[in-house]
């Protein structure tokens, strides 16, 4: 007979038995489930987070703040400043004269809907060009706000959730209103945690005389960012750095990197746990069926065929939980929209974000467990004694 | 009831509900047992024999009729009364020894004894001493799984005569022994009963190891037949 | 107790399981004991707010600021007992990445409305005296193994200079410990109006005002009244207990409270399934054990103990050693993080926590093994066999 042929009669009388061994069966892939659907649940908001901060940030706009202040929030730019930035080398232009932006932000309250609790919102003030600057942007209700005027527009992601930024609606911060006239999303970046209004208003209500806090610009194929590094080095009165935005998105995106690490590290120290439990399934398996593993070996079925079956066992078990725990890991957390506080101290709304590639992790993860908690036990299976069969005492 | 008699079984019934059925095992059986005495219980599978064993040790309660027990009725005790009256009376030995596998030989021997009030140093020297009674001193802190059939069951006894029971019940003691090494347990327990006065019950499917009881009653379906060709009866009598 | 020797043997006989499900078990109390601590840091703020201690923020929102003069105007409230007021700095030690936690604060008044603060009187006067003297915190001169004296550089990533740099010379003028292990000791402060002076924006507005209250009851109160005072100013104010607004904040991180005990509550849950099942098929295989057990007289109910204590000795072998690994795992991770987690503490209340629920643990999974001993019926036990 050939082994795989042997290997299958193994299997397949293991699976015969399974019923015999149910709960500890079941307990082992209730095991492996749980495992992988806490690693997936930490990695897929991770990566949401990432994800929703990276897709902000693009290649070819150049991103300015103050040298040292690490965030938008902390810097300033003056207005002779952004000015002179205008100037700066290979910055495109479109029919409204160059793609440079000027912004600031305030960070206003908003209700969290989860929690009914006061959470940091940025109100953003921008000039026309900012909206150009932005790809993906797209109004999905109302109108864009009218400059000069205390309008705004909200981000989806605000919308979705805080309390009260329907359009139409009148919003207060401290003294001021403000009204909603449009909704907007940016193709689910971080931008769409926010809220848009016109510059010089900010400037205005909130003392901030002519100052803004970054600048973005726009840049034409062939700009270098070492020429605009030239430039400002030059220029005594300016105190800004420049990076891609993509560059900063990502770097502020690492801010929930520590979930993911925390995840994992949770996750593989569970995962020891369940070995455990996993381990101690296989060998009682092994045990229970000691006499029928040394009986078929005792008819001439090979050592090969007794460590696949034990082996096969495992792997399917713990595949299985795998599978049901990614499954319920999507079903729970795929696309749950949350906030939670960002480097730059204001609320960014995400979405945990489950991919295909995740999912993998956590078959593999499961695929380890299945492969260990077998290969022991299999081990022990093709040493169990021939003898056995002719004595074994129930 | 004269003194004595150790055990008297007054119509007992034994019934049980097998679906709508009703089986019965006894339906009035009676039997006195004398103290010191060695009986010997034969019959073929199904006589009722380990059923009576189970009435007679006190791990089962008829469904009527009385047994009284040393002058006391140990019918109707409740669970936990029959556990200590098994306890302070009877001592168990059984075909597969049934000794606790993690426990070593002089452990195994002082388990009934952790059922009295005995201080440890005083449950050390009554193990010693069954374990010299059954020649097994040397091996004391052996493991079951190091030991052979015959060693177990003198471990066994040990374990059943440690407590000083009045009654040793046994449950085919040499059914999983050979010839010779049998003998050595059944002149063991020859000996418990001559020299120590224990009252013993053996149920035996073996016509050799009823040999040496003093008599032997035969069951067949729930009743106590006089079998023509037990010679051993007989021969023990004469 | 008698029997406990065989509850030993019984436990210890299979060697390999035995440290399969007692590491089980370490696993599970190693996650808890180590992410209760973890929660406990974050909360610490919340745990350690002073009962009657308010905090004045601009309606707006905490990061912006109040006008200087509200100070005397919340002074005059009625009920309010000490003012004090501070404003964030943005700090950070040499690079941007190393945050240092500094405020701008009024030196006469800041210790006495943090009053869980230990500074010597004579640390205090020389601090008092010193313009550019600035009072660490015990924790963050450890990290940074500052001492009475030392000048440190200390940048910001929001303010500049006069001199046009971001970098104020300060030196270190006290350490201040505090009363309690739990309250937080990392970070600084320095004078608010040598801060003023020195900054190129000038201005005269503070970050925001936190006071004392004669008396707790008077909180709702005191809050009502001093945002009354300001209700239609240029800048409303947003007044709440130290409590209510660093749970707050906390809450803006988001659910991770939630997660962690979900987490936690899925690996314990997975533990006890697995050591549950375990335990029944470690009892299952002894059915005719127990049976012999209760044929030479042991009783149901000794039996049923027996196997409790043993489920529960179980428990707290993994659970003790999960126990000690934690708190050697947190020791050490306080050690590393104790920039961004300070209080990273494995108190006494989570040790008790984790006793109870290793005994819980023990009792549940004992229990129904415990049980069906219990209810085994010698003969049938016997036919089986």
């Amino acid at each position: 007979m050939s082994l795989l042929a042997q290997s299958s009669a193994v299997i397949g009388m293991n699976i015969k038995s399974l019923p015999r061994r149910l709960w500890m069966s079941l307990a082992m892939v209730l095991a492996s489930a749980v495992v992988v659907a806490v690693l997936l649940a930490f990695l897929a908001m991770a990566k949401g987070f990432e994800a929703t901060l990276q897709s902000a940030g693009q290649e070819d706009v150049a991103f300015f703040i103050r040298t040292g202040s690490a965030a938008e929030l902390n810097s300033s730019v003056m207005k002779e400043q952004v000015d002179l930035l205008r100037e700066a080398p290979g910055i495109a232009s479109n029919e409204n004269g160059k793609l440079v932006s000027p912004e600031l932000y305030v960070i206003v309250d908003g209700t969290k809907k989860s929690s009914g609790t006061d959470a940091n919102i940025p109100l953003r003030g921008m000039e026309p060009q900012g909206l150009a600057l932005r790809h993906n942007f797209k109004l999905v209700q109302g109108r864009l706000f009218t400059p000069g005027t205390d309008e705004l527009i909200v981000g989806e992601g605000v919308l979705r959730q805080f309390e009260g930024f329907e359009l139409g609606n009148e919003v207060r911060f401290g003294k001021n209103r403000w009204t909603v006239v449009g909704v907007f999303s940016t193709g689910g970046n971080v931008f769409e945690s926010e809220l848009w209004a016109d510059a010089k208003v900010i400037q205005t209500l909130y003392n901030r005389g002519s100052s803004y806090q970054s600048v973005r610009a726009k840049l034409t194929a062939d700009a270098k960012l070492e020429d605009i590094q030239a430039y400002i080095k030059n220029e005594p009165r300016l105190n800004q750095e420049v990076q891609t935005e993509a560059n900063y998105f990502a770097v502020q995106g690492e801010g929930l990197s520590y979930m993911a690490i925390f995840g994992r590290v949770i996750s593989a120290v569970m995962a020891l746990g369940a070995l455990a439990g996993a381990l101690n399934t296989m060998y009682t398996s092994v045990s229970d069926r000691a006499k029928e593993i040394a009986t078929l070996r005792a008819i001439g079925f090979s050592n090969l065929s007794a460590f696949i079956g034990t082996m096969a066992e495992a792997l399917v078990l713990a595949l299985l939980g795998g599978f049901l725990g990614a499954l319920a890991a999507f079903l729970l957390f795929d696309g749950l929209s949350t906030s939670t506080l960002s480097g730059s101290f204001t609320q960014v709304v995400f979405s945990f974000e489950m991919s295909g590639q995740l999912v993998m992790q956590g078959i593999w993860l499961a695929l380890i467990i299945g492969f260990i908690s077998g290969f022991f036990p299999a081990w022990r299976a093709t040493s169990v004694p021939v003898a056995v069969a002719f004595q074994s005492r129930g | 009831m004269s003194d004595e008699n150790l055990f008297e079984l007054k119509a007992v019934a034994k019934r049980f509900k097998k679906g709508k059925e009703t089986i019965s095992i006894f339906d009035d059986l009676n039997m006195t047992i004398k103290r010191g005495d060695f009986l010997a219980i034969m019959g073929p599978s199904g006589s009722g024999k380990t059923t009576l064993l189970n009435l007679l040790g006190g791990v089962d309660q008829p469904t009527g009729g009385e047994i009284s027990f040393d002058g006391a009725r140990i019918d109707g005790l409740s669970e936990g009364e029959l556990a200590k009256w098994r306890a302070n009376n009877i001592g168990f030995i059984f075909q597969f020894y049934n000794l606790m596998p993690m426990l070593n030989a002089a452990k195994n021997v002082e388990l009934p004894l952790l059922l009295t009030s005995l201080s440890s140093k005083q449950r050390q020297q009554r193990v010693d001493t069954a374990l010299q009674l059954v020649g097994l001193a040397d091996r004391a802190k052996h493991m079951p799984s190091e030991m052979s059939g015959g060693q177990l069951q003198r471990v066994a006894i040990a374990r059943a005569v440690v407590s000083d029971p009045k009654l040793l019940l046994c449950d085919e003691p040499t059914g999983d022994l050979d010839r010779q090494t049998a003998d050595e347990i059944l002149e063991m327990l020859q000996l418990l009963n001559r020299e120590f006065g224990k009252t013993i019950i053996m149920v035996t499917h073996d016509p050799a190891a009823a040999r040496y009881a003093s008599h032997t009653l035969h069951l067949d379906k729930g009743q106590f037949v006089d079998k023509e060709d037990d010679d051993v009866l007989q021969e023990k009598s004469a | 107790m008698k029997d406990l020797y065989l509850v030993y043997k019984n436990l210890t006989r299979k060697k390999l399981r035995l440290f399969l499900t007692s590491f089980a078990i370490f696993i599970a109390f190693l996650i808890f004991a180590a992410v209760t601590a973890l929660q406990g840091a974050l909360n610490s703020g919340v745990e350690m707010s002073a009962d009657n201690r308010l905090v004045v923020f601009n309606k707006i929102n905490f990061t912006q600021p109040l006008p200087y003069a509200y100070i005397n105007k919340v002074s005059g409230v009625d009920g309010v007992k000490n003012v004090t007021f501070a404003n964030w700095f943005g700090g950070y030690y040499q690079e941007p990445a190393n945050q240092v936690v500094t405020m701008a604060v009024d030196p006469d008044s800041y210790f006495e409305v943090y009053s869980e603060l230990v500074v010597t009187p004579e640390q205090k006067a020389n601090w008092l005296q010193n313009q550019a003297g600035v009072m660490v915190g015990e924790r963050l001169a450890n990290v940074n193994n500052w001492q009475i004296g030392d000048r440190i550089p200390v940048s910001s990533n929001i303010f500049s200079n006069k001199d046009g740099g971001q970098t104020w010379d300060l030196v270190v003028e006290g350490i201040f410990t505090a009363n309690d292990p739990q309250v937080d000791t990392g970070y600084m402060v320095f004078h608010y109006k040598y801060f003023m002076e020195t900054q190129s924006w000038g201005g005269d507005y503070v970050g925001w005002i936190v006071l004392t209250t004669d008396d707790p009851a008077l909180n709702e109160q005191v809050a009502k009244a001093i945002d009354e005072n300001f209700a239609n100013s240029q800048a409303e104010t947003d007044t709440s207990t130290e409590k209510a607004f660093n749970k707050a904040f906390i809450e803006q991180i988001g659910n991770i409270g939630l997660i962690i005990f979900g987490v936690v509550f899925m690996a314990f849950f997975t533990i006890l399934v697995l050591v549950g099942n375990t335990m029944v098929l470690a009892i299952r295989e002894r059915t005719g054990e127990i049976a012999v057990l209760k044929t030479l007289g042991f009783s149901s109910p000794r039996i049923f103990r027996m196997i409790l204590t043993e489920s529960c000795l179980l428990a707290f072998l993994g659970g003790l050693l999960g126990l000690g690994a934690a708190y050697l795992v947190v020791g050490g991770l306080s050690q590393m993080m104790a920039r961004f987690l300070p209080n990273l503490v494995l108190g006494p209340d989570i040790v008790l926590q984790a006793l109870g629920y290793m005994l819980l643990l023990g009792l549940i999974t004992g229990i129904a093994p415990a049980y069906r001993a219990l209810r085994l019926n010698i003969i049938t036990a016997f036919a089986r066999g």
